[in-house]
């Protein structure tokens, strides 16, 4: 096990910066997870901390040791692939055994390492296999089992439940926070998929252009996102954002209100009388029904309804050709087409610049 | 309808009957005439009837013995310059392959030309070199000389292959703790094994047949089966063709036989790369 530390981490490929300067403290034994768009860099980062990728600035430590020019098979990590990447002519056996093989680990311990891993991953009546008759969720077990049985300091996962159908990535996601927590490992976890962040990160760590936009909790980030970037990147469905103008400004509360809203107090630093800002209500905080006193209030025409059984999703065009999305109860009847009125409590609505 | 498709299955038929005819019936004439009593050989019209004989391989057997030691020294040779070929192909192969500079990129180019360029071009000059350092007439001179004209095309071929294995395998490799030569041996070789099989057949079939550097390079210890084959159409009693054929017979049938075993991996060779993405 161990814990790192990155320090003004940078990467430029040739005049193009990638990463620009990544400064992140991970414990040992947390699952971490980078989150972000395509091309935000979280997948460079994590093939800088794997050695993959040369760094270009800053420094990384792994445990108290400098890494930045160590070798990856010197650094005490294992890594798991999107693709899997497994040996195709190998079996899944030699597959697992081949990094305790290549340092020439005794045959004994070999086998025990490799059973136990097996026994783990449930995967014991697949290792005279080759990877090709194999399905998806069982390659990405030996991928993982190659991994466990290298006994790592450090589990890197690039995005490696992407490549699963949706009810199998579901499955394999809990098995994965089963591991973390049988094996206590630090876990750095590469994805583009906000859920999988959610659920199975100690901390999310926001990655866009490059830069680190927020370290937190979920909860933390879900709750209060440092900008409007994370407040739209986490949670599902996507947070609504609404421009508005800054009426009065009292303490860290401003009142904000727009052609179409009357004003509402919003918890928010920095702003200045005047100033534009965009309000973020969660879709699960718009609640179908006229507003009482000191709620906000949204209306519109509604554009789009889809049930999914737990809750209905709604979007709504409002009078500003805003559209915004709802989510409400099942029991609420509303069609296409219908005007609708929604209201919301200010204190669950951010303002951002 | 039916008729066109008939007539177009014809026409197929009969082209794969002509280029058949076309390309074996030399073959056919050679082995066969091997077989023939010397004086039907040459027979108008040809006997296509006759009573086999191994009597010029007996002959061949007999009064040829350099013929012989032409085949182990080809097979020597053949031997070695396919190991030349295929490890250097391969090694470079993984070089184009997985690392990319300007010095690489122009570098294939010029592998592309240097293989238009008549070999003999750049052989002669060879010559004075090879006396001079004692190699003339030794089977190392002809294993480079053969692996060295097929280096270009085996590494550009061994790119190919290797560009389809992906580099993630190497990366997990690395982080397994294989280092770079490790890597080109237990994962890349044995993934690129169709290439390096496809790479040897050309090899071995060109270093097998050759004439013209054998002719310029050796001279008794080293000399290869084709020169004694034309050693037996310039000889002072006059050529004996039931011989002739016999030995052609026997220099045909190994390559041959491997080009026929291999033939699978062969196309696998040609047509590298040209499914990919």
């Amino acid at each position: 096990m161990a814990s790192l530390r990155l320090a003004g981490l940078k990467k430029s490929f040739g005049a193009v910066d990638i990463i620009k300067g990544v400064n992140l403290e991970i414990k040992d034994g947390e699952f971490v997870v980078f989150v972000g768009p395509s091309g935000c860099g979280k997948s460079t980062l994590l093939r800088m901390i794997a050695g993959l990728e040369d760094i270009s600035g800053g420094e990384l430590y792994i445990g108290d040791r400098l890494c930045n020019e160590v070798q990856p098979r010197e650094r005490g990590i294992a890594m798991v692939f999107q693709s899997y990447a497994l040996y195709p002519h190998m079996t899944v056996y030699d597959n697992m055994g081949f990094g305790l093989s290549l340092n020439k680990t005794p045959k004994p311990e070999l086998d025990a390492r490799v059973r136990e891993a097996a026994r783990i991953l449930k995967m014991e009546h697949l290792l005279e296999r080759k990877p090709s008759q194999l399905s998806g969720g069982q390659r990405q077990r030996v991928a993982i089992g190659r991994a466990i049985v290298r006994k790592p300091g450090v589990f890197l996962f690039d995005e490696p439940l992407s490549n699963l159908d949706a009810a199998l990535r579901v499955d394999m996601r809990m098995e994965l926070a089963k591991l973390h927590r049988d094996l206590g490992a630090t876990m750095i976890y590469v994805t583009h998929d906000q859920i999988e962040a959610m659920t199975l990160a100690d901390k999310i760590v926001v990655l866009d252009g490059g830069l680190v936009q927020q370290v937190g909790s979920p909860m933390e980030l879900y709750k209060n996102p440092a900008n409007k970037f994370v407040a739209g990147f986490i949670g599902a469905p996507k947070m609504n954002f609404l421009p508005v103008k800054v009426q009065s400004v009292a303490g860290d509360t401003a009142m904000v209100a727009s052609d179409t809203m009357s004003p509402i107090p919003v918890k928010g630093r920095g702003f200045s009388v005047g100033d534009p800002a965009w309000l973020g209500i969660r879709p699960q905080f718009l609640k179908p029904g006229p507003p009482t006193d000191g709620e906000g209030a949204l209306r519109g025409r509604i554009a789009l309804v889809e049930r999914l059984g737990t809750e209905t999703i709604i979007a709504v065009d409002t009078a500003e050709n805003e559209r915004v999305v709802a989510a409400i109860p099942v029991d609420v009847e509303l069609a296409f087409g219908d005007a609708a009125e929604f209201q919301f409590n200010p204190q669950a609505a951010h303002l951002f610049h | 309808m039916r008729t066109d498709k008939l007539a177009i299955g014809l026409g197929k038929t009969v082209a794969v009957a002509v280029i058949l005819v076309w390309s074996l019936f030399p073959i056919a004439f050679l082995v066969l005439s091997s077989f023939k009593p010397g004086q039907d050989i040459f027979a108008v019209p040809p006997k296509l009837v006759f009573s086999p004989t191994v009597q010029h391989y007996v002959e061949l057997w007999n009064g040829w013995g350099v013929f012989f030691s032409g085949l182990l020294n080809s097979t020597i040779i053949t031997a070695g310059a396919t190991i030349i070929a295929i490890t250097t192909s391969t090694a470079a192969g993984y070089v184009y392959s997985r690392y990319s500079s300007r010095m690489l990129d122009a570098s294939v180019m010029f592998l592309i030309i240097v293989r238009l360029i008549p070999p003999i071009v750049v052989t002669l000059p060879l010559f004075p070199i090879i006396n001079a350092i004692g190699l003339n007439d030794t089977h190392i001179v002809l294993m480079v000389l053969y692996a060295t004209f097929f280096v270009s095309l085996g590494t550009v071929l061994m790119r190919t292959f290797i560009d389809q294995i992906p580099r993630e395998l190497d990366e997990a490799a690395q982080i397994d703790g294989a280092k770079r030569l490790t890597i080109l041996r237990r994962v890349i070789v044995p993934l690129a094994a169709p290439g390096i099989l496809a790479v040897a057949v050309f090899v071995v079939v060109f270093a097998w047949n050759e004439f013209l550097f054998a002719f310029i390079f050796t001279a008794t210890k080293a000399k290869t089966a084709p020169l004694v084959i034309s050693e037996m159409i310039g000889s002072i009693d006059g050529v004996d063709w039931g011989v002739l054929f016999a030995a052609s017979t026997v220099q045909l049938i190994p390559v041959l036989l491997f080009v026929i075993f291999m033939n699978r991996y062969l196309v696998a060779g040609l047509t590298a790369g040209a499914t990919k993405g």
